[in-house]
């Protein structure tokens, strides 16, 4: 296990640094390891790896993580493979706030908490819809799919009423990176730091939690408290990312699948692993975007889901002796 | 010891439990009896929280064992439900670590100590051979035997057991009996509920009678029997046999 963890890190650094010297500009390696020590800093090469390719990497590392992590919560907290930050209507409801701050006139400053409070406020209201009805998996991710379908009519009403933002929408709805700084990232990253590391602390609890309410109980986990600061933390996660990446779609889904099938169903292993594969996925994706038609640019979230869908099927087609995903 | 005041449990308006009051002996194995939907599962499911206690008390060994916080109820009482809908894709022996959790410390970080008690738990219910296999890839009887291991990992005083025997063949049902036996010899007060009436009569010191959500007796098997409670309450007749090495009953 240590050394497979040690490899996606090793994946991810080469991953970080590819992102930052491929793109439509050609940038040597070697200036770029200049720019990266802080030599240079008057060159054209400094200037474009500080602002432009940095900023989008350091995006792209966090919207993987966050969305990864964020769906290896979900699927634990409700018992479902079928749980993911879109399928939930996490992303919609996170979607759906950026659009009515942009409608009212709000700056891009203002996304990324009203991204947030979109997310918690779709997660909360799917967690009390479900634990008024019955708190069964079932019907969380009924009232997450019905969630889902009532905000992306009110996106689509946004977009239709109100024509000057329906430039950015396509990107939004698909998921993209291009464009990034540092400042429009600051918030967004340290939320989703924190609530990366705080969720490390609650892999184990995340387990117990796997083995069903009533066992969960009698191990003496506070199973209400628990799942709803889990929600809590998932939505913290997916909703910084939609704030700045849009919604991209295939990661919280696919991501905690592979490593499932890679690593296998304790969360002490699959969350880490899933947090540092789901970095690595995006920054392909994004990478492959920006070079495969260049100078044209594909959105990641294109790229995202004529890649991993198709890995995500052989997958699934793959039997792997016993590690079965729970269904 | 565990004891139950006078315990009403309701749903809504629902009453589910009435007025339940039942002692279950330190060093005892108990069974609670009774046809189906008669609210064994719900007095059980008082101890992990699933059915919310509406009045009444529960004492554990003198002390308001509903007042305990949650991680301290399951290192004193350890309860293994019945339904089990989900068969987590985790190796055996990270299924019987799940029953250290109540005992792990912030840093969730366990001990040489905890390592020793999943091996001997996974030793003593033969468990062992499995370790690294997946636990949804397991026979019924496996499996159940790997939850049970869970549940004894957790080292408690008080076990509880709802339907234990459900999945077992008649080797399996025989293993258990000697292993309840052995966990009672070990002073651990056992708690069961049994569907098999000839198996609850064997091997319980107590039987806890239950009819239409109340408690209808409470009595050693010899005294069931003699005044015909079972008899009244299943709306069965029983035929007993006995040779040199035990009893047999016959239900018809």
């Amino acid at each position: 296990m240590r050394k497979k963890i040690s490899f996606l890190v090793i994946l991810l650094i080469l991953c970080i640094f590819a992102g930052i010297l491929l793109g439509s500009v050609h940038i040597s390696p070697v200036s770029v390891l200049r720019c990266l020590a802080g030599l240079d800093r008057d060159s054209t090469t400094y200037i474009l790896v500080t602002t432009v390719r940095l900023p989008r990497v350091a995006g792209a590392c966090l919207a993987g993580m966050g969305l990864a992590a964020a769906g290896v919560i979900l699927q634990g907290v409700m018992n479902n493979s079928l749980a993911s930050p879109n399928t939930i209507g996490v992303n919609s409801g996170a979607g759906f706030a950026v659009m009515l701050t942009l409608m009212l006139g709000g700056g891009y400053t203002s996304t990324a908490p009203a991204a947030f409070a979109g997310a918690l406020a779709t997660t909360l209201v799917i967690f009390s819809l479900a634990y008024l009805a019955d708190s069964s998996r079932t019907t969380i991710i009924l009232a997450g799919i019905t969630v889902s379908g009532f905000l992306n009519a009110g996106i689509n009403t946004i977009k239709l009423l109100d024509t000057d933002i329906t430039v950015n929408l396509t990107a939004f709805m698909i998921g993209s990176l291009s464009g990034l700084t540092f400042d429009s990232l600051r918030f967004p990253a340290a939320a989703i730091i924190a609530a990366l590391f705080l969720s490390l602390f609650l892999t184990k609890a995340l387990n117990v939690l796997g083995l069903g309410d009533d066992i969960a109980r009698s191990l003496g986990l506070n199973v209400t408290f628990v799942r709803l600061a889990l929600l809590v933390l998932s939505s913290i996660l997916s909703g910084c990312v939609v704030s700045y990446a849009g919604l991209l779609s295939f990661v919280g889904l696919i991501v905690p699948h592979i490593c499932r099938r890679l690593f296998g169903n304790d969360a002490r292993y699959l969350l880490p692993c899933s947090v540092l594969l789901g970095a690595c996925f995006v920054l392909i994706c994004d990478i492959l975007g920006r070079i495969l038609f260049a100078p044209f640019e594909l959105p990641a979230g294109v790229l995202m889901s004529f890649v991993g869908g198709p890995f995500f099927l052989y997958l699934l087609f793959k039997k792997k002796g016993g590690r079965r995903v729970n269904a | 010891m565990l004891e139950f005041r006078h315990v009403n449990v309701s749903c809504g308006s629902v009453p589910v439990l009435n007025d339940i009051s039942a002692v279950f002996q330190t060093g005892r194995i108990t069974t609670v009896i009774g046809p189906n939907g008669c609210g064994k599962t719900t007095l059980l499911q008082c101890l992990n929280g699933s059915s919310k206690v509406t009045s009444g008390s529960i004492l554990l060994d003198g002390t308001d064992y509903l007042a305990l916080p949650l991680k301290e109820r399951a290192r004193r009482l350890s309860f293994l439900p019945q339904v089990r809908t989900i068969i987590p894709a985790l190796p055996v022996r990270t299924l019987v670590e799940h029953g250290r959790f109540p005992h792990l410390g912030f840093s969730r970080r366990k001990s040489r100590k905890d390592t020793m008690i999943v091996e001997r738990t996974m030793e003593f219910t033969h468990v062992s051979p499995y370790a690294a296999q997946f636990a949804d890839t397991l026979s019924g009887g496996i499996r159940q035997r790997a939850f049970f291991a869970m549940t004894l990992a957790q080292d408690c005083d008080h076990i509880v057991l709802d339907e234990p025997t459900t999945y077992l063949d008649l080797n399996g049902q025989r293993a258990f009996t000697d292993m309840i036996q052995q966990l009672k010899d070990q002073g651990r007060t056992i708690i069961l509920v049994l569907h098999d009436l000839g198996q609850a009569l064997r091997i319980s010191d107590t039987l806890v009678v239950m009819r239409d959500r109340k408690i209808a007796a409470t009595a050693t098997p010899r005294e069931c029997l003699r005044q015909h409670i079972i008899e009244e309450v299943f709306d069965v007749r029983i035929k007993e046999f006995s040779d040199e090495e035990g009893c047999y009953y016959f239900f018809y």
